[in-house]
């Protein structure tokens, strides 16, 4: 489904991505775990289509060349990005805002247009999904939401959105412990054999509920070393030291699994 | 006309003969078109004989009485004043009875000192009186219709509301021109709010981007008195609103707010003065703009705190949204506090669209043009969160082309 090769990225003389290689599946759950600044969010970035980033490599989707697609052509083609910090917009409703977009990307895919009360009656059902009280959806998008609820939100834009690769990026960060099983029960309820997932996280416990198919650790702009879910409990337990500790440059490394 | 009037007519008309119009070296008028400014000619009210129309396009859709007044002159035909609610008196000023004349003139507001306040002084006899003395539910709509004219292009026209202590009412201005001719109107506001009074007042103003408007509003303050002052400076190729507004009794409070919204080569310029002369008054002006192509903005927000006032309570803020790179925006607040244990707290931004909200919108699949839309319109809808009549809301959205939510 998501097949990226040798993907680079820079910002001025500043190089983040270092030609990472990673395919993920139809249906299949990654994890990505690495130190602050390793490059995850970068990769998230990249993936969803900011600007301000040199790219090289290739990155396709079904196919299809994502890169060179602006943003909202990439969620039209099914991508969707959950932030690590949800922006925050004043002013704009939560529910106006998330009929635009699923009706933006329904026009780009050339699928009719859903009325506003048709999407209400979804939308509440997503926000049940995600215990969600239905009272955030007439509040602007993730203004004075609070660092959990504001994860919510992303989840509940993912439901609603019903991508076919979601990028979570510490999607878990910020949430107390019952909020990160509401999360987690979401994500699973969204999981599907059509449906690819890449969950960054710097904790084990979340790969607890959100089982992963493979994990991959990013180091330094790279993927230095990939496995199953067992790989994040040596994690838990050594930390990073076995990766960083490397000449990465110089030692052979597993690449993600073709 | 009487006696007062025509004292008080001819005074102005004598003022009128060394009349300088104000330069840029006049701080409030520094980025005002002077040239066009000059080209503006105004004369005594005369009815046009312009056929208007449909003007309910043009305006906010209110129920409840109405005075249109075109040129200066009352236009009953298009006025609804028959059937006015419990303690409300809504007149022509031309017409008025004499026990009312002594409320309309010389209300002791402060020295005019600008030509246009004297032009408007000297000319401007037509108008709408309000008389309020109760809490009428129905929001009073005054409908000025400037239609420029071969011997005058500009209007001059008042508009003085009387708030009787206690009580509360809803008062909008709309001001429209008629035509693309180049002209203008000249409104000055005056308004009194008794003790303990409450007065709602909002002014859209929407004429044609080939014309002037010049604004002013006069406001005293007794004690206890609350005014909601609210500013929709959207039309116009000089759209100018000069608030000033004195609390004169203890405990009065002053809320404004605008919104401003600049397309093409339109200036649009908002003056407020609050003068805080009594104790334990609060005073907020919360204003935003957003300015596009060559627009430009000017905000320039004044809080006198003069000695006596202590407890003043004030908060000024400016927020501007920058569209293009030709657009611009002159953001002053001006602060003179002669008081005691007073606070006084002042903020003013300018920024352009937040990059990280576009993109955003954009990764949830919104196509650039739209995400920004929402944005610009989230930004300017927050002057509305609190608008209770749906009518004007609608009619805001409406003319700055969006669809609500
Ligand atoms: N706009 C930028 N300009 C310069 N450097 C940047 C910029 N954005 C990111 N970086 C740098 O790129 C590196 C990777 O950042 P990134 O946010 O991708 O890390 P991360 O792995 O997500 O970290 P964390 O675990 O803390 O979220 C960091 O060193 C960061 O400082
Ligand atoms: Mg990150």
């Amino acid at each position: 489904m998501l097949h990226v090769e040798n993907l680079t990225a820079s910002i001025g003389d500043t190089s983040i991505l270092k030609g990472l290689n990673l395919d993920v599946g139809a249906g299949e759950i990654h994890a990505i775990m690495g130190p602050n600044g390793s490059g995850k969010s970068t990769l998230a970035h990249a993936l969803a289509g900011r600007d301000g980033y040199e790219i090289g490599g290739t990155v396709t989707l079904d196919g299809v060349d994502l890169l060179e697609m602006v943003p909202e052509d990439r969620a039209a083609a099914g991508v969707f990005m959950g932030f690590q910090y949800p922006v925050e917009i004043p002013g704009v409703n939560n529910m106006y805002f998330l009929r635009t977009a699923l009706n933006s990307v329904r026009r780009a895919r050339g699928d009719e247009q859903i009325g506003a009360s048709d999407f209400l009656k979804g939308a509440q059902d997503a926000m049940d999904l995600v215990e969600m009280n239905h009272d955030f959806l007439y509040r602007s998008v993730n203004a004075g939401f609070s660092g959990g609820e504001k994860k919510r939100n992303e989840i509940l834009q993912m439901a609603v959105m019903q991508p076919k690769l979601a990028v979570l990026d510490e999607t878990d960060s910020g949430l107390d412990i019952d909020a990160l099983r509401v999360v987690a029960a979401g994500v699973n309820s969204l999981r599907g054999p059509d449906r690819s997932m890449i969950v960054i996280t710097h904790y084990q416990r979340l790969l607890d509920y959100i089982k992963p198919d493979f994990v991959h650790v990013l180091v330094d702009g790279k993927i230095v070393k990939s496995g199953d879910h067992t790989l994040a409990l040596h994690l838990e337990d050594h930390g990073y030291a076995d990766f960083v500790n490397h000449d990465l440059d110089d030692a052979p490394l597993t690449g993600a699994p073709a | 006309m009487n006696q007062a009037a025509l004292a008080f007519r001819s005074a102005a008309l004598e003022q009128m003969a060394s009349l300088t119009l104000p330069t840029k070296r006049d701080e409030a008028w520094r980025y005002a078109p002077h040239k066009a400014l000059g080209q503006l000619t105004f004369g005594p009210a005369t009815a046009t004989d312009a056929v208007l129309g449909d003007i309910d396009s043009q305006i906010p859709h209110i129920d409840g009485p109405r005075i249109v007044i075109v040129n200066g002159v009352v236009d009953s035909a298009q006025s609804q004043l028959d059937t006015l609610p419990a303690g409300v008196k809504l007149v022509s000023l031309a017409g008025m009875p004499a026990d009312l004349v002594e409320s309309a003139l010389d209300r002791q507001h402060d020295t005019i000192d600008d030509a246009f306040s004297i032009i408007n002084r000297a000319y401007g006899e037509g108008g709408a009186l309000l008389m309020v003395d109760g809490r009428p539910a129905e929001t009073i709509h005054i409908v000025d219709i400037a239609v420029p004219d071969v011997s005058q292009n500009a209007s001059a026209s008042r508009v003085v509301i009387a708030m009787e202590a206690e009580s509360s009412a809803t008062v909008v201005e709309t001001r429209i021109g008629h035509s693309d001719a180049f002209g203008g109107s000249n409104v000055r506001t005056e308004i009194s709010l008794a003790a303990d009074a409450s007065l709602e007042h909002m002014i859209l103003q929407d004429l044609p981007t080939t014309q002037i408007h010049l604004g002013r509003v006069d406001v005293m303050q007794e004690a206890g008195s609350t005014l909601r002052a609210r500013l929709f400076n959207l039309g116009s190729d000089y759209g100018r609103v000069a608030y000033h507004v004195h609390l004169d009794g203890e405990g009065a409070h002053a809320d404004l707010s605008g919104l401003y919204f600049g397309f093409g080569t339109q200036t649009l310029d908002q003056q407020i003065t609050v003068v805080h002369s009594a104790k334990n008054c609060t005073s907020r002006q919360s204003y935003r703009g957003v300015l596009d192509d060559s627009s430009t903005g000017i905000w320039n927000g004044g809080v006198d705190v003069r000695p006596g006032a202590d407890g003043t309570d004030s908060e000024q803020s400016n927020d501007n949204l920058l569209l293009s790179r030709k657009a611009e925006v002159n953001t002053m607040p001006r602060l003179e506090i002669l008081a005691d244990e007073v606070s006084c707290q002042h903020g003013a931004t300018v920024g352009q669209l937040d990059d990280a909200a576009l993109y955003y919108l954009r990764s949830r699949g919104i196509p650039n043009e739209e995400a920004s839309r929402l944005l610009i319109n989230g930004f300017a809808d927050q002057m509305m969160d609190d608008l209770e009549s749906d009518a004007i809301r609608s009619w805001i959205t409406e003319r700055l082309g969006h669809d609500d939510a």
